[in-house]
């Protein structure tokens, strides 16, 4: 079985638990930061960011993948969500600096995100415009006044900086919810159709560690 | 430079698409299904009669006169076009098959060529089950004519959905709903619900049902979630067509899918994907329309698929399977002064690529003239020398 998971820099310990509880031959994956094909006897797992994860179960190269709603999300790729893994809980918020919020007083404020899709989206859903600043660092790009607000996980707007520490807070301060994330458990459509029986082996010891957890 | 998500196709590929063309049109007639082959230009509101998100990114251009005019984007819609312009006096079921290429934007994360090879077959005027089961076993069928063995259909229904659906009572909020449903966007959904006052246990019905595939476990959880006589007839629908499939020899090849999603707004019951390992995209898709003619004044009800040729012919590949190009060309060197001799070769079956004497030696097989005498090397490594009547008996002809 060909399975992925996504992380930058290493799959979340929290996935590797649960996946741990099914049953599944992690332990060599504990200390890898990817990417990687690891070769685990029962299972080849593919170590990769989300969206390579992704991009290969739609073309039909593993039997499933972990990886985050915030990308199925964002990405819409051709794949089935089977499975809410209920680890790695985030929420994907619209923030804006304390406090000048220019954004609050800016007919069409520049939000800055990784996500310009559900971003067009969660604006466009309300009737209000945006300009869109694809910005990978996102959090970073009000300070360098060339966003009024940004759309980012919740767990991703504090900064981390050499001078004060990890964690110093960048000031953003939450104005709304956009969309609860988690990781997910997903398959292409193609394993999907031919790999049945497996794959419903598969989500039903996935979902019993689920429960448990 | 050609334009993104554009390609030329070249030999032997050519050769094999063709084969493969070939051969799915054989199966397409022996169900009695007649060719079509209609404009890549339509006017822009004749596909638009069809409300569906591909469109909006589709080619458009204006003619002289200023009409708008637009690239198809598939070949269902012009079909149920011509068939509303031209066979309304026709008496029903007409049968319609073609092998046409389409045209949308490139889409890379869709894994869709700008332009692709579609061959496809629509039944029109029938509403029945049997029908349904028709379209897939003629699927099913080309599949098989052309030697692909572990392929799966899919086989799902759009009307269990709407039938859901509309069970939750939705009203305004339908369309974005479905919208979110075929995106997967759970907490959309979950939102759209919540402020439409859905019942948080009937959306949980709806997420099951999305993940129940293949199994029978999976089909009688699905009839025990059926609350309505809309969705009960659905699934029954759905197994019916499945029997029938099963009766005409594919049993093996189809699997029920609760979960199966087609992007296309105009299916209205059954629908089906056709897979097999090694691609990761459906090979081909398909179901019920029976809204479509409609949009076009001609109230019937039609069902059909259509192959993506490109990507059977990958699935054909990775099988092993691919139909062999055409027969491997003899180069003759000096055959463009001996056109007599060149087409001699010819008549009797062999391909021959003529050229000029002095040719640098071509790949085998090959014949080049030395003297009075010929050489004669085959791909196979044996060689053979001597008069043009033993190049004759090497080549199997005198």
């Amino acid at each position: 079985m060909k399975l992925g998971l996504a992380g930058d820099g290493g799959p979340p310990a929290p996935v590797l638990d649960l996946l741990e509880r099914a049953g599944l031959p992690v332990a060599a994956l504990r200390t890898l930061a990817g990417p990687a094909l690891v070769d685990a006897g029962e299972v080849t797992w593919l170590l990769a960011p989300g969206a390579d994860v992704l991009e290969a179960c739609a073309r039909g190269a593993l039997d499933a993948g972990v990886a985050g709603k915030d990308l199925l999300l964002e990405l819409a790729p051709q794949v089935h969500e089977l499975l809410d893994l209920r680890v790695c809980p985030d929420v994907l918020v619209y923030a804006t600096p304390e406090p000048g919020a220019a954004a609050l007083r800016r007919v069409r404020p520049r939000v800055a995100t990784r996500y310009p899709r559900v971003t067009r989206r969660h604006f466009a859903a309300s009737g209000r415009q945006v300009e869109l600043v694809a910005f990978d660092a996102a959090l970073l790009a009000p300070g360098l006044g060339i966003a009024d607000g940004v759309v980012e996980l919740r767990s991703r707007l504090a900064l981390d900086d050499a001078f004060a520490g990890p964690g110093r807070p960048t000031g953003l301060r939450e104005r709304e919810e956009i969309a609860v994330c988690s990781a997910r458990l997903v398959a292409g459509r193609a394993a999907r159709a031919l790999g049945g029986a497996r794959l419903a082996e598969l989500l039903e010891r996935l979902q019993a560690s689920v429960e448990e957890g | 430079m050609i334009p993104e998500g554009m390609r030329d196709v070249l030999p032997p590929e050519t050769g094999q698409l063709r084969a493969i063309e070939a051969a799915l049109c054989r199966r397409f007639e022996a169900y009695g299904y007649g060719e079509v082959r209609t404009p890549w230009l339509e006017y822009a509101e004749t596909l638009e009669a069809v409300e569906d998100d591909t469109l909006e990114a589709g080619y458009r251009l204006r003619d002289q006169q200023g009409h708008e005019l637009m690239a198809r984007t598939d070949m269902t819609v012009p079909v149920a076009r011509l068939a509303a312009a031209r066979f309304r006096d026709k008496p029903l079921p007409l049968r319609f098959f073609y092998v046409s290429p389409s045209i949308r934007p490139w889409a890379p994360q869709r894994s869709q060529d700008g332009e692709f090879m579609q061959a496809g077959a629509e039944l029109l005027g029938l509403h029945s089950a049997a029908a349904d089961a028709e379209s897939v076993i003629l699927l099913c069928d080309c599949l098989a004519a052309l030697g692909l063995r572990d392929f799966r259909v899919a086989l799902g229904t759009v009307a269990f959905y709407t039938a859901l659906v509309d069970s939750l009572g939705l009203d305004d909020d339908r369309e974005k709903f479905l919208e979110a449903l075929a995106d997967r966007d759970y907490p959309l959904l979950e939102s759209i619900a919540g402020n439409a006052g859905v019942d948080q246990n009937a959306l949980k019905v709806l997420w099951r049902t999305l993940q129940l595939s293949g199994t029978r476990d999976g089909l009688s959880q699905v009839r025990k979630m059926a609350s309505s006589d809309a969705m009960d007839n659905a699934i029954r629908r759905l197994v019916e067509v499945g029997d029938l499939v099963g009766d005409a020899g594919f049993a093996d090849a189809v699997t029920l899918d609760f979960g199966l999603y087609q992007d296309l707004t105009y299916y209205s019951g059954v629908i089906f994907e056709a897979y097999a390992s090694g691609v990761g995209l459906p090979i081909a898709s398909g179901g019920r329309y029976d809204g479509l003619l409609e949009r076009f004044e001609w109230d019937i009800p039609g069902v059909g698929f259509a192959i993506a040729v490109n990507r059977l012919h990958e699935a054909l590949e990775e099988a092993g399977a691919a139909p062999s190009a055409a027969p491997a060309c003899i180069a003759f060197a000096g055959g463009l002064n001996e056109p007599a001799r060149a087409m001699e070769l010819r008549r009797a079956g062999w391909a021959v690529a003529a050229l000029p004497d002095d040719a640098p030696a071509p790949p085998r097989p090959r014949l080049q003239r030395s003297g009075g005498s010929y050489i004669l090397e085959l791909a196979d490594g044996s060689e053979v020398s001597g008069s043009w009547r033993d190049v004759l008996r090497a080549l199997g002809i005198a």
